[in-house]
């Protein structure tokens, strides 16, 4: 009878100690943060462990946007296996495969051509994510199809309102081809697409999707800690594709660039390029615009059907000033596009330049002496320039394309 | 401190004792001291009963956030589990009592085969054990489905299509058990209501006649007195006092584990045919899911776990029995066949649960 009585009291202070331990240890736990977003009104704990990542972009602060409208994942999980097992696109939710869930809708990026809110349908049939060009051109080299025409690209997709006679491009799936060079090109030269995982090295370093040129210098971030985007993506980030070497079309294996630059000069472009002194000063986007680098919603053949801006578009030619436009609705284009990155003080009145297609260069001014100003996106370098007209040029006036330019105005290097 | 503590008992018997009550239907006024022994009766109904009232209190708590519809459902249980206070560990309790509990319910079955304790006049008793065995196991599997995260959608959409499978009325018992043509709101908005009430109810009526019964079939098995050489009783006082240890030992087993081993939880279920990364039945059906690796599902879905549990409902009854003065102790000589036989299920269970883990 006594044993039972030592048993139960020592049981009850088992008990006791057990209870007292659990309770220390769910007081131990961090504090949950939450956080209501208001878009989605759902509060989420994301910042419980997160709260130390800087806000994504202005343009989607965080009390409005919270995580998990764009990231997915368990909002109130408190344990990091289950909050993060349905991300999508792990850290990534701009990758190609969930980027219309992440970043899609009406009111998001695949909402209305007119609204300019189509960026996911355009870079769904643009070059950068297709390949068409690269695939086209390999498979017609080898004698896999009979025309230069895009059947293929890195993957399947539909296009129902073309205006360049593509409707739709197959997978292209080099094991299922013959030719040994067509296999080879499959296995070593599709790391360049956006929805590609790119080569292996820090000067490919880059994520895939939007995030492939939205966030930049993903190399220069801790661990897991890239967290931003931006449309002011400076000439490196272009560069983790462009410019990093060749392709041997005779053994169909990439070789890099074998230099070492130093300086901006010599890093931006790959020896064997021709270049003008403007070209290397600025970057990419400063000149490129929006529909070139993402697409114009249609399926193409080869980079040179999309890319268009030449010297010209800002300098004119012998016999005619550049395009400009007068900026007069507070919904211009050029208005929002400068809001993103608040370069330039953009009013309404601003007359600026414009490209053929009547794209905004919205980061140029039109100076009341006539001659032009340019911000750089990424510098912040404020640059004047002369319309060509009215000037000792001796070119011919229907060779105008830049590669004309190049011949007199080349950089040295 | 401990001395009150070490009163506590003696204090509830005294209660007791003073204001006769319906408990004195059901516990016992006096056992016989060698069948009062941990040892003898491993205390496992006593446990099960004990763990039934947790399981009844943790789930009644768990009530007041849990969301039973589809898209509500697996993110109460989150809620539960880390933003409510306590939650977590309440949950956790709930899950590992029900665990426990069907350990504790197979340990009190081997212990009655094994001591040949289901001989007539128990015979009944033993199957009022064996329909609460049946009915737990379907409680706990809708508790399991309650969760409705990717982590139970294998084992509801296959564990239900196995329904299907049966013929004639496969289909008529789906629909009734299912409501549509597919798991969905309907299915959770049922397997709640059994869950909480239906097969709860039976099993807290069953329970009473089943521990009623042991008192109205001359309390725990064992000789008649002319056939005993220990004649010596336990008072209602011990008897209580070792339930109360046995409760407070279990509480600590229970909250400890509880604390340190969170129950399973994943994201909610999104498409409900979608492929899920998680496929395993429960660890209870684990066996019935590695037969299901053999063929047909009807047979060995649904033929095979009902002749196992017919060969459990027949050891009474074609098996022969102990002999009087063999009762009230373990290994009784005359029931060898029904102890092999029950050995070669467990076994059999316990492989195959093995092979699926």
């Amino acid at each position: 009878m006594d044993t039972t009585r030592r048993l139960t009291a020592l049981a009850a202070g088992l008990l006791l100690i057990g209870s007292l331990l659990v309770v220390w240890a769910v007081f131990q736990r961090t504090n949950p943060v939450a956080l209501t977003p208001s878009l989605t009104g759902q509060t989420e704990y994301c910042l419980t462990c997160h709260g130390d990542l800087p806000e994504i972009s202005t343009s989607h602060p965080i009390k409005s946007f919270g995580c998990v409208i764009c990231h997915g994942g368990e909002r109130l999980a408190l344990d990091k296996n289950l909050a993060h097992s349905t991300l999508r696109g792990g850290a990534n939710p701009s990758a190609l495969s969930v980027v219309e869930l992440s970043c899609g809708g009406s009111d998001c990026h695949s909402g209305s051509p007119q609204a300019s809110r189509d960026h996911i349908q355009r870079v769904m049939t643009s070059i950068q994510a297709t390949y068409t060009g690269a695939i086209a051109n390999i498979l017609y080299t080898f004698g896999a199809q009979p025309d230069l025409k895009a059947h293929f690209g890195a993957f399947a997709v539909i296009d129902n309102e073309t205006s360049t006679g593509i409707t739709s491009l197959d997978a292209f799936e080099s094991s299922k081809e013959d030719n040994p060079s067509i296999q080879t090109f499959g296995k070593n030269c599709l790391t360049c697409h956006i929805s590609a995982a790119p080569r292996e090295g820090d000067h490919f370093d880059r994520l895939t999707g939007c995030a492939a040129c939205h966030t930049p210098d993903v190399e220069s971030f801790p661990e897991g800690k890239t967290h931003g985007l931006t449309t002011a993506i400076p000439y490196t980030q272009c560069n983790t594709c462009h410019n990093r070497g060749n392709y041997d079309l005779r053994s169909m294996t990439f070789v890099e660039r074998a230099d070492q630059p130093t300086d901006r000069l010599h890093d931006y472009y790959q020896p064997i390029a021709q270049f003008t002194r403007c070209e290397w000063t600025l970057d990419c986007v400063d000149c490129h615009t929006r529909t070139e680098a993402m697409g114009d919603g249609d399926l193409h053949s080869n980079q040179s059907e999309i890319q268009y801006i030449q010297c010209k578009t800002c300098h004119g030619t012998l016999n005619e000033l550049p395009q400009t436009y007068t900026i007069t609705s507070e919904d211009d284009l050029a208005l929002r596009l400068a809001f993103l990155n608040p370069v330039v003080d953009l009013q309404v009145g601003d007359t600026i330049l414009m490209s053929e297609t009547g794209e905004p260069l919205w980061n140029t001014h039109v100076l009341p002496d006539g001659t032009y100003e340019m911000t750089g996106k990424v510098t912040h370098q404020q640059f004047t320039f002369r319309p060509v007209m009215g000037t000792q040029c001796k070119q011919n006036p229907d060779e105008q394309e830049s590669k004309y330019c190049h011949q007199c105005h080349a950089e040295e290097r | 401190m401990i001395r009150c503590v070490a009163w506590l008992p003696s204090l509830l018997a005294l209660i007791n004792l003073m204001r006769p009550s319906f408990f004195h239907h059901l516990h016992p006024p006096t056992i016989p001291a060698p069948q009062a022994q941990w040892r003898y009766t491993l205390g496992a109904g006593g446990i099960a009963v004990f763990l039934v009232l947790v399981l009844i209190i943790t789930g009644a708590l768990e009530m007041f956030y849990y969301t039973p519809t589809p898209d509500q459902a697996a993110h109460s249980v989150q809620t539960i589990t880390y933003h409510v206070t306590m939650g977590g560990v309440i949950r956790n309790v709930h899950y590992w009592a029900a665990q426990f509990l069907m350990i504790l319910m197979t340990v009190h079955l081997i212990r009655i085969v094994f001591t040949g304790a289901y001989k007539p006049p128990r015979r009944f008793n033993y199957l009022l054990g064996l329909a609460l065995f049946v009915i737990v196991v379907l409680i706990n599997f809708t508790g399991y489905i309650l969760r409705w995260d990717q982590g139970i959608q294998w084992a509801l959409v296959v564990g239900t299509n196995l329904l299907k499978t049966i013929p004639l009325m496969g289909d008529y018992l789906y629909e009734i058990l299912i409501g549509g043509s597919q798991p969905g709101s309907a299915t959770l908005i049922r397997f709640y209501a059994w869950h909480i009430f239906g097969l709860t109810l039976l099993a807290v009526i069953l329970m009473g006649w089943h521990i009623f019964q042991v008192r109205r079939d001359g309390g725990i098995a064992v000789p008649p007195p002319s056939l005993r050489t220990d004649l010596q009783r336990i008072t209602r006082y011990e008897l209580v006092r070792r339930e109360v240890l046995a409760m407070l030992l279990t509480s600590t087993v229970l909250i400890v584990v509880a604390g340190f081993a969170p129950a399973p939880i994943a994201a909610p279920i999104e498409e409900i045919t979608a492929f899920s990364s998680d496929s395993r039945a429960p660890w209870f059906f684990l066996w019935v899911q590695q037969m299901l690796k053999w063929g047909d599902p009807f047979l060995w879905g649904v033929l095979a776990p009902l002749a196992t549990l017919t060969v459990l409902v027949l050891i009474p009854y074609i098996f022969p029995h102990p002999h009087e003065s063999e009762l009230g102790r373990w290994f009784p000589k005359s029931n060898w066949l029904a102890r092999l036989i029950l050995t070669m299920i467990a076994v059999l269970v316990l492989g195959l649960t093995l092979l699926g883990v």
